[in-house]
């Protein structure tokens, strides 16, 4: 079995090799420039296949998968959207290895990167789009806004509407990647009332899209996606909001270092309280951990160093599907209904939704913050 | 007259000019075209969701987003946040300037001139150590929400706020070292410079500094401010906002105004000797830190109305808020680049029209840019 899978990857990998690449250096040049040892080349390439769930022996194939990932060119494309994503997924964290591998497989085409690897115009991005036709990853950042014909949103010269953009685009691409929450369910802009009518791109695309949520996302969640494309041809296995399982199979609260106040019932009641400066449990000021499946409990943010719950505000539940709704109020319970904040009626049915996909796996949990919540009241 | 329609990408977003004049630039048009209506969603929902909704406002600035809502909010419920709380906010918010600034000039402004990736490499890896700092204090960067109204949500000991000391010693010389030093020298800039006329893209030369955060002094009145459309007035004039209106008073920067006035080099100068400034001020002000302060002070909700104004990165940020009931009923937001980007006639030119007009066509995009542009925040 385990042979098996790595014969079929290997054999993916030799097809790739075959293919002419973008970067105009091996990756062992790029790394061993910005001076990374094949060994630190190595230790990432199986914490990533830990990541990716496949046991360490994968390590060798992950680093080869890497090395051949510039024959599956990534583009870019910007759509409504606060260019966060961007900035959390290359500027901030640069240069780790992630960042390396990020940077060798695309950007050529990122507007707001493009200075960084190459300083290409609008031009550039139509002829990857012919050039690489049918084999480039696209890589999709913002929200797609529909109203009055998508013209809320217009790209380049021509006044290309970012729909028709995005139509086109996706038509010649291989695998279609949503980065971040805006580009995977609409985001901010789709908060109610949505005035510009902003939804995630898989709404407006009859390709398979595979999101990776996040208000940022974490690098190592689009990195280890892509790389997942690269060994098997094929995206991942994904939950039913075709998140990839590997990062966004377990919620928040489950590696959550306050776990251990919540399940004794020990509660920050408002910031700043004893409760706060012991580092309790954030659920009763609004943390909406149990509610969100990510991994930032366990990877953090900026090079591991914290992550919000680290630092006393709670989970705000920024990978789910209409947080932005359906999670607000966001300093106060879910379950604090006199805080309803927006137009209730609006929002019913969102939150409704969210939730009920969330209930079957997290049940427990409900139950375990009723029993709870009951004595303290 | 000919008219030229001209495209500005790699800035965050992006903006057409529409420029009349052949060789020289007789007039210029600015639109930026995209919409999101930020306002729109904050209506009705209660106040402290705008302390998550909009640092997304913008990816680059999303701190000082976040910051100007907690103080509008803080405004509005007369709420005074202890020292200690100001001190932990001033840090992560000049720590974001700071590294706003390195990525700027870096990746957006140099390459126009000069292509060398080794230098981006380096600016990275600078202002990576500069979000770090912030991801001690504030869980992560961008887009947190550790600034609540009345303080933070974080409880350091004395010993991370030792260690967040010695981060800033250690990015304080890195950038004196690699950026620009103490006495204003910045090999980069001169580089950049070297066949750039520095007398081009003078502007109105009027200065607008409104927030007092900092060691910034404020020099006008909130009342005097107005929005027309995305146009932004004040006193019915245009002003310049940003890092050379409020360092004018440094004598650093007053040495080179003097010398180039409101010039794409002041403004560039301005940009990078102001992480210096903050730098120095962060490092005095962290040493006030008291621990035994609150992080937090509760506060009771009222019917009111806030106003906030900061400097953020790019200049004065106004953020105003109406609650009902718990409820936003209104909310408005100012960004610098209105003030500095507003698109009016020729007799009255903004800031940055007045630097394009009478320019050359090819130092069109040097120009434009050295106001440091978000056209994500302009079309929040
Ligand atoms: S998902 Fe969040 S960080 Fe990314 S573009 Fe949207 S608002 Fe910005
Ligand atoms: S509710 Fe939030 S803070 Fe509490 S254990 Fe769960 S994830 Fe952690």
């Amino acid at each position: 079995m385990k042979e098996a899978l790595m014969n079929t990857m290997r054999k993916r990998i030799e097809e790739l090799r075959a293919l002419p690449g973008v970067g105009e250096k091996s990756i062992k040049e790029v790394l061993e420039e910005n001076g990374f040892t094949r060994r630190d080349f190595l230790k990432w390439s199986a914490a990533l296949a830990m990541t990716l769930g496949l046991p360490a022996s994968f390590a060798p194939v992950v680093a080869e998968a890497a090395e051949v990932s510039d024959r599956l060119p990534v583009v870019w494309l910007h759509l409504a959207e606060c260019t966060g994503c961007s900035e959390s997924l290359i500027r901030s964290d640069a240069p780790t290895i992630d960042d390396l591998i990020f940077n060798y497989i695309n950007l050529q085409y990122h507007d707001t990167l493009m200075a960084a690897a190459g300083w290409q115009a609008e031009e550039n991005y139509e002829e990857a789009l012919k050039k690489f036709a049918g084999r480039f990853i696209l890589c999709v950042e913002g929200g797609v806004p529909t109203k009055d014909g998508g013209e809320y949103l217009t790209i380049g010269a021509h006044a290309e509407t970012g729909l028709e953009k995005l139509k086109r685009s996706a038509d010649k691409a291989a695998a279609i990647i949503a980065v971040g929450t805006c580009s995977s369910f609409g985001g901010v802009q789709a908060a109610y009332p949505n005035p510009t009518g902003t939804v995630g791109i898989s709404k407006v695309l009859n390709k398979p899209v595979i999101n990776v949520p996040g208000c940022p996302p974490s690098a190592k969640n689009i990195v280890g996606t892509i790389v997942y494309y690269i060994l098997f041809g094929a995206l991942p296995a994904v939950d039913n909001f075709n998140r990839p399982k590997f990062a966004y199979g377990l919620r928040i609260h489950d590696l959550c270092e306050r776990r251990g106040h919540f399940d004794a019932g020990e509660f920050v009641e408002q910031f700043g309280d004893t409760g706060a400066e012991n580092g309790f449990c954030l659920y009763k000021v609004g943390c909406k951990g149990p509610y969100t499946f990510n991994n930032c409990s366990r990877e953090r943010f900026n090079q591991h160093t914290s992550w919000p719950v680290q630092a006393g505000h709670g989970c705000i539940g920024c990978s789910e599907p209409d947080f932005w709704d359906a999670m607000a109020p966001y300093e106060e319970p879910l379950a604090n209904h006199k805080f309803m904040s927006v137009n209730a009626d609006a929002v019913a049915d969102k939150v409704g939704l969210t939730l009920l996909t969330v209930a079957g796996v997290a049940i427990a949990a409900h139950a375990a913050l009723s029993a709870i919540k009951n004595p303290k009241e | 007259m000919k008219i030229n329609e001209k495209i500005i990408t790699k800035i965050e977003g992006e903006a057409k000019l529409k420029v009349y004049g052949e060789e020289i630039i007789d007039f210029v048009e600015i639109e930026f075209y995209n919409f999101r209506g930020i306002e729109n969603y904050l209506v009705n929902r209660h106040y402290m969701d705008a302390l998550v909704i909009n640092p997304r406002v913008c990816g680059i600035c999303g701190h000082s987003h976040l910051l100007a809502t907690a103080r509008a909010i803080e405004d509005a419920f007369n709420i005074k946040p202890s020292k200690k709380a100001q001190i932990l906010r001033e840090i992560t918010t000049g720590l974001e300037i700071i590294q706003n600034h390195i990525k700027w000039f870096y990746i957006t402004f140099m390459p126009e001139i000069i292509k060398d990736k080794s230098k981006m490499l380096k600016a990275i890896s600078i202002a990576s150590y500069a979000s770090k700092i912030i991801a001690l204090i504030a869980g992560q960067f961008p887009h947190n929400s550790y600034i609540i109204p009345g303080g933070v949500t974080c409880d350091l000991t004395n010993l991370e706020i030792l260690k967040i000391e010695d981060m800033l010693k250690i990015l304080k010389e890195q950038i004196i070292k690699e950026i620009i030093d103490e006495s204003g020298y910045s090999k980069d800039l001169e580089i950049f410079f070297e066949n750039v006329d520095k007398n081009i893209g003078k502007g109105i030369n009027r200065f607008l500094v409104l927030g007092n955060n900092f060691y910034f002094k404020n020099n006008g009145e909130l009342e005097l401010v107005k929005e027309e459309k995305k146009n932004v007035f004040y006193d019915d004039k245009f002003f310049e906002v940003g890092p050379l209106s409020r360092n004018l008073e440094n004598e650093v920067v007053k040495m080179i105004y003097k010398k180039y006035q409101d010039s794409v080099y002041s403004r560039v100068f301005a940009r990078l000797y102001e992480m210096v400034l903050i730098i120095e001020y962060l490092l005095k002000i962290i040493k006030e830190i008291d621990i035994c302060e609150e992080n937090y002070i509760k506060h009771v909700p009222k019917n009111s109305k806030g106003v906030s104004v900061i400097e953020a990165p790019r200049g004065s940020l106004i953020h105003r808020i109406e609650i009902e009931n718990e409820k936003i009923k209104k909310y408005d937001i100012i960004v610098p680049t209105q003030f500095n980007l507003s698109s009016y006639t020729k007799e009255n030119p903004s800031p940055a029209q007045a630097a394009l007009i009478n320019e050359r066509i090819e130092n069109i995009n040097i120009v434009f840019k050295c106001f440091d542009i978000c056209s994500v925040c302009f079309t929040h």
